[in-house]
């Protein structure tokens, strides 16, 4: 029974991790339709933010406010400078986020060296509860993710901003005919999509090494959660982190992690079989 | 408020279809803008709000430059169009699709055509009628605050009441100051309601004239070939 619930827990938590890191490629990738390979560089350089705070003798809990400025701000400019000029062509946008992600990871190296980094735990130890011990942090690391995901959910679903955001993903001829700042709405929607990967860096920071490779193993496992959770519907998110967290544990429970991943790509791969089934069944 | 256009050229992915095209529509009056299936009306109509880049000639609104305005600020300059094709966001609600366009209270947007639309604000826009989805999109440009209408056949798949009642609508409009371009190949409603015609061709003016004009509907006839 123990045993169970430790289980259950740790899915928990690889659903929060999963959920907070996927959320802004949700944003992005499901909602805009914007494929973006740099979407784990964000994610690093908020751990890296997480680092400095760290170094320069502040809390760590300062570092999750700031990761998300600092990369609402960097998403921002991306979107201004790179982004938007491209982002009707698909196969573009694949090659300039790849070139983007290759040069976030060598900015990354000149300023802070291949060497591996780490911040201390900011909530050691662990906390008994439903009978088995569990690290405190990553119940600490369950809150604040689930809290950041309803908060981006609700301004995406209930605000005049998520309305616009929405108007666009629609038609992006109407929305501009009925004087929706398209570009505005388009560069905060890609800031905050950035800046929810920042928070995810500064969370999962204390969890493991801080690197400038360390991204690369945040991207499969967010696109999985935006396929599978589905486009155009930011709670897809939710859906997609449950489900692939669920399968991730369970098969990690049985066997492996090797097999988890394999069950995580093949059920990724499923589920496109399946949209693409019912696409074509409802077009013909 | 005064739109003008001088020379206007534009088209689709490099092929022209408007050739030099000059009109202006002023405040209180209505000029419909006739003319058969792909003379370059919709172009027009999305040229002058900004969908379409303008690739030569000059857009003035009250005499300010709006040529290379994006769409999102000819808008807040006082232009508001209804589009032909696909008006509305179809996948959001009667009630949100109002909201964008600066409309807090549906409710009120609702009520220009009496009861045919009373009671729609939760349903969502692309689950009503064609006529329906016109009808609303024709109430949100009436009830906005733009001073030039840009008003794309929004007569097309309404009930014949329905076109009545859009025809007071745009009258009272009218007559309250605002200036109406009408692309409307309802010639019944365009001679009930129009100031001054002009006639799209290959993306030319053809023929122009006023509504006092004696042999107006044996040309415009001539030029529908109808």
């Amino acid at each position: 029974m123990d045993a169970l619930t430790l289980e259950l827990l740790n899915g928990l938590s690889t659903f929060a991790t999963l959920g907070v890191v996927a959320l802004g490629l949700g944003i992005v990738f499901g909602l805009m339709g914007i494929i973006n390979l740099a979407h784990g560089e964000f994610v690093m350089i908020g751990a890296y933010v997480s680092y400095v705070v760290h170094a320069n003798g502040f809390s760590h809990w300062l570092s999750v406010p700031l990761a998300a400025v600092v990369l609402f701000v960097l998403g921002g400019a991306i979107e201004l400078t790179l982004i938007r000029r491209i982002h009707r062509q698909p196969e573009v946008t694949i090659l300039a986020t790849f070139g983007l992600s290759v040069c976030l990871r060598q900015v990354a190296e000149l300023v802070f060296t291949k060497d591996f980094r780490g911040v201390p735990n900011p909530v050691p130890g662990a906390t008994r509860a439903f009978g088995v011990l569990f690290p405190t942090y990553r119940y600490v690391l369950i809150g604040i993710a689930v809290a950041v995901v309803v908060a981006t959910l609700l301004a995406f679903t209930k605000s005049r901003f998520g309305l616009t955001v929405r108007a666009i993903v629609a038609d992006r001829d109407l929305a501009e005919a009925s004087g929706i700042r398209t570009g505005i709405a388009n560069l905060c929607a890609f800031g905050i999509g950035a800046a929810t990967a920042g928070i995810a860096g500064a969370l999962v920071a204390p969890l493991g090494a801080i690197e400038p490779q360390a991204g690369l193993a945040y991207l499969p496992g967010a696109f999985l959660v935006v396929i599978v959770g589905g486009f155009n519907k930011l709670w897809g998110v939710v859906v997609g982190a449950l489900i692939v967290a669920g399968v991730q544990t369970g098969v990690i429970h049985f066997y492996d992690a090797v097999w988890a991943q394999i069950a995580s790509l093949g059920l990724a791969v499923a589920v496109l079989q399946f949209r693409r089934v019912s696409v074509e069944g409802a077009s013909a | 408020m005064r739109l003008e256009a001088h020379e206007l050229r534009s088209g689709h992915g490099g092929v022209p279809v408007l050739h030099g095209v000059s009109f202006c529509v002023g405040g209180g009056e209505i000029v419909a803008l006739v003319g058969r299936n792909g003379a370059g009306k919709t172009t027009l109509v999305k040229t002058v709000v900004g969908l379409l880049r303008a690739t030569g000639g000059q857009l003035l609104l009250d005499g300010e430059q709006i040529t290379r305005h994006p769409p999102s600020r000819r808008i807040r300059a006082g232009l508001r169009a209804a589009f032909q094709e696909r008006p509305l966001f179809s996948q959001l609600s009667v009630a949100d699709n109002l909201r964008l366009s600066g409309h807090p209270v549906p409710e009120h947007v609702l009520a220009v055509f009496g009861d045919s639309l009373a009671g729609r604000s939760a349903q969502r826009a692309g689950t009503l009628s064609g006529g329906e989805q016109k009808m609303l999109a024709a109430a949100s440009a009436l009830a906005s605050t733009a001073s030039i209408l840009l008003m794309d056949e929004p007569t097309e798949g309404l009930q014949p009441s329905n076109v009545e009642v859009l025809g007071d609508r745009l009258d009272a409009a009218r007559n309250s100051g605002r200036g109406i371009l009408l692309v409307e190949q309802h010639l019944a409603l365009a001679t009930r309601l129009a100031d001054r015609f002009i006639v799209l061709s290959k993306g030319e003016i053809v023929d122009s004239g006023s509504a006092g004009e004696r042999d107006l509907a044996d040309r415009l006839s001539r030029h529908l070939a109808i």
